[in-house]
């Protein structure tokens, strides 16, 4: 699983002015990108590639930026007041933190799960099919199919499938979160965004959680903030480690927790810090 | 935690060992003030209904059950001789109904809201939603001192602003261009000087408004911030998430800030008695009527009543106002069925509206 990407350099720190051209395989660029609040400066200058159909572990003690820049990916943040962003962050090429970027369809492949579930306020299977209704992806009668589909994919439906049209909120937390996951999933993104995707969960629901992420690769690029070190470890390909709004240190992850090459890294994850 | 643990402590066993709470039995302040605290409202509604009962009951043995279908309010002649009819004595030719009187109260609070549902919610978005923070507060402590306001001085302006302006250069458009068809036809006829159905549901409806905007309001920002995130990170529009996320979470409450405005729009006495035309004795055929609503009858209707040597007047009033608690009570159990149909499970869940 690690090595059919060999094109992919991961250590980003290194990319210069005359290397900052596209990895072909990278499915989100990141570039001089720059991000604050007010006169606040909360990312400076990262550079990056993200690997595509992996799973990508945000490390970094708690302020250090990787949520912000997370939220930044799918513009979560802009309603914020006084958020600004300089730089750029392209999607296979494309300009995501433009004015002109459709924001709808940006949020189609690029869906994000969040700390704690939040279904809406609907059915199980409106739940499911929230995305697809709204972007209008499937006809009516392809509807049915497309719940059990990713309910399957998610190891849901046998639990609501004689309840799907009941309320989300009875079902237990790490059920809702896969839900939730199942929701994201139906929209079919290329990218998702988990923000501590499994940090208000029970040990059995984050094993699950963590499994579906392994089995869902390569179709899907994960990139994770997770405050776990162990779940960083046993879950993604790639780690990047941000400290106070830089990235730090950035490649595979067996790589960065046996031989990390910055003082900060070693002392971050040797559980002296954060 | 510690009433439970105290009462606990407290609390007498029998003989097959069944918990037996006993209210005397407890000594902290608390539980003593807790006691109180909880049986004191419902003594209350039932002291009153007792009350209204006894007052009531001779006019609810003279006018039998044509009280609530008749149109006529007539006290009879005081200066004659009363007359014994099944045991009331009452003033000769005196004949009651609160049907014109029910149905103007249940017109007007029904017109009330469907001016401030509306309203209310829109406004209460606004202000939750688009203001900036600080024209939010403002814009806040208007919607609350609007509540405030004591309802005379609604009646006020009732009477002597909006009325006249309504009557003179809106009401008459309606009228002349309203089709002569069913519904439409309540808007034709004679639009009067001001005083009238329309009016007073007018003033009764921005009465309402901060009742349930200031509710809804609350509500809004009550909805977990995750949630409607999580709409917006799906590629949900503003317009979807407040439709299908937003709007949903909170219905619930909404139908019951709805209803405590339909109380109060119900129970509304002076406003309406100012600006109603208070007319006793026809139920309004158009939207522009004079006519009077239960509560109104009662204030305005006091003094002369208590000139009724028999009692009849004054006890027929106790009656209407009997209909009215159960009027208010109805709309009470009413939305709570609701609240419940809409919330099944008692969780932020529902079809919608």
């Amino acid at each position: 699983m690690l090595h059919d990407t060999p094109s992919f350099d991961g250590d980003v720190k290194k990319l210069d002015e005359g290397s900052l051209t596209q990895s072909e395989n990278a499915v989100l660029s990141v570039r001089h990108l720059e991000i604050g609040f007010h006169a606040k400066k909360v990312i400076r200058d990262i550079n990056l590639d993200m690997p595509r159909g992996h799973v990508v572990a945000l490390i970094g003690p708690t302020g250090s930026g990787k949520t912000t820049f997370l939220r930044s990916v799918n513009r979560l943040n802009d309603k914020i007041s006084g958020f600004w962003t300089k730089g750029s962050i392209s999607l296979q090429g494309e300009e995501l933190l433009s004015k002109d970027t459709d924001l709808l369809e940006l949020r189609r492949k690029v869906g994000m799960l969040f700390q704690r579930p939040n279904p809406f306020p609907m059915s199980i299977k409106e739940n499911v099919l929230a995305g697809v209704k709204a972007h209008r992806l499937a006809p009516k009668s392809q509807h049915d199919e497309i719940v059990r589909e990713n309910l399957e994919k998610v190891g849901l439906w046998k639990a609501v499938q004689d309840r799907l049209n009941d309320s989300p909120f009875r079902l237990s937390g790490g059920q809702q979160q896969l839900l939730c996951l199942a929701r994201s999933l139906a929209v079919q993104p290329e990218v998702l965004l988990l923000d501590e995707p499994t940090s208000a969960l029970d040990p059995i629901s984050v094993e699950a959680v963590e499994n579906l992420l392994r089995k869902l690769v390569p179709e899907i690029t994960f990139i994770v903030v997770t405050h776990s070190l162990a779940q960083a470890r046993r879950i993604s390909d790639h780690t990047m480690f941000f400290y106070d709004g830089k990235l730090m240190e950035s490649g595979e992850t067996e790589n960065i927790f046996t031989d990390p090459q910055m003082p900060e890294t070693q002392y971050y994850i040797s559980g002296r810090m954060g | 935690m510690s009433i439970v643990e105290t009462s606990a402590d407290d609390a007498k066993n029998d003989a097959t060992g069944r918990f037996h709470p006993n209210l005397l039995g407890r000594r902290t302040p608390i539980a003593i003030i807790s006691a109180i605290a909880t049986t004191v409202p419902a003594i209350a509604v039932i002291a009153v209904l007792l009350v209204l009962l006894s007052k009531a009951l001779p006019a609810i043995k003279y006018n039998g059950v044509h009280f609530l279908t008749s149109t006529a309010w007539n006290p009879g002649n005081f200066y004659a001789n009363p007359v014994v009819t099944n045991g009331v004595e009452h003033p000769i030719l005196a004949k009651y109904g609160v049907w014109p009187l029910l149905a103007g109260t249940l017109e007007s609070s029904i017109i009330a809201l469907i001016f401030a549902l509306p309203l209310s919610v829109g406004a209460a978005f606004i202000v939750a939603k688009k203001l900036p923070p600080r024209l939010r507060s403002i814009a806040s402590t208007f919607l609350e001192l609007l509540a405030g306001i004591p309802s005379v001085i609604f009646g006020l302006w009732g009477a002597l602003t909006l009325g006249p302006i309504l009557s003179k250069h809106i009401y008459p458009f309606f009228a002349h261009h309203a089709p002569n068809i069913i519904f439409f036809r309540l808007f034709r006829g004679n639009t009067g000087n001001g005083e009238g159905l329309l009016t007073s549901a007018l003033v009764l409806g921005i009465m309402v408004i901060p009742i349930i905007a200031s509710t809804t309001r609350d509500l809004i920002t009550a909805v977990p911030r995750l949630t409607e995130e999580g709409a917006a990170a799906l590629g949900f529009t503003e317009w979807e998430i407040t439709r299908k996320v937003t709007f949903p979470w909170i219905s619930a409450g909404v139908i019951g800030a709805t209803v405590l405005g339909f109380a109060r729009a119900l129970g509304e006495t002076m406003a309406v008695a100012m600006v109603s035309g208070a007319v006793l004795g026809t139920v309004p055929h158009t939207i522009y009527s004079t006519y009077s609503t239960i509560a109104a009858a009662i204030v305005t209707q006091l003094d002369s009543a208590l000139t009724d040597a028999t009692g009849l007047a004054v006890e027929t009033l106790a009656e209407a106002a009997l209909i009215l608690m159960a009027v208010t009570l109805l709309a009470n159990v009413a939305a709570r069925y609701l609240v419940k149909r809409v919330s099944s499970t008692s969780l932020p869940i529902g079809k919608g509206l």
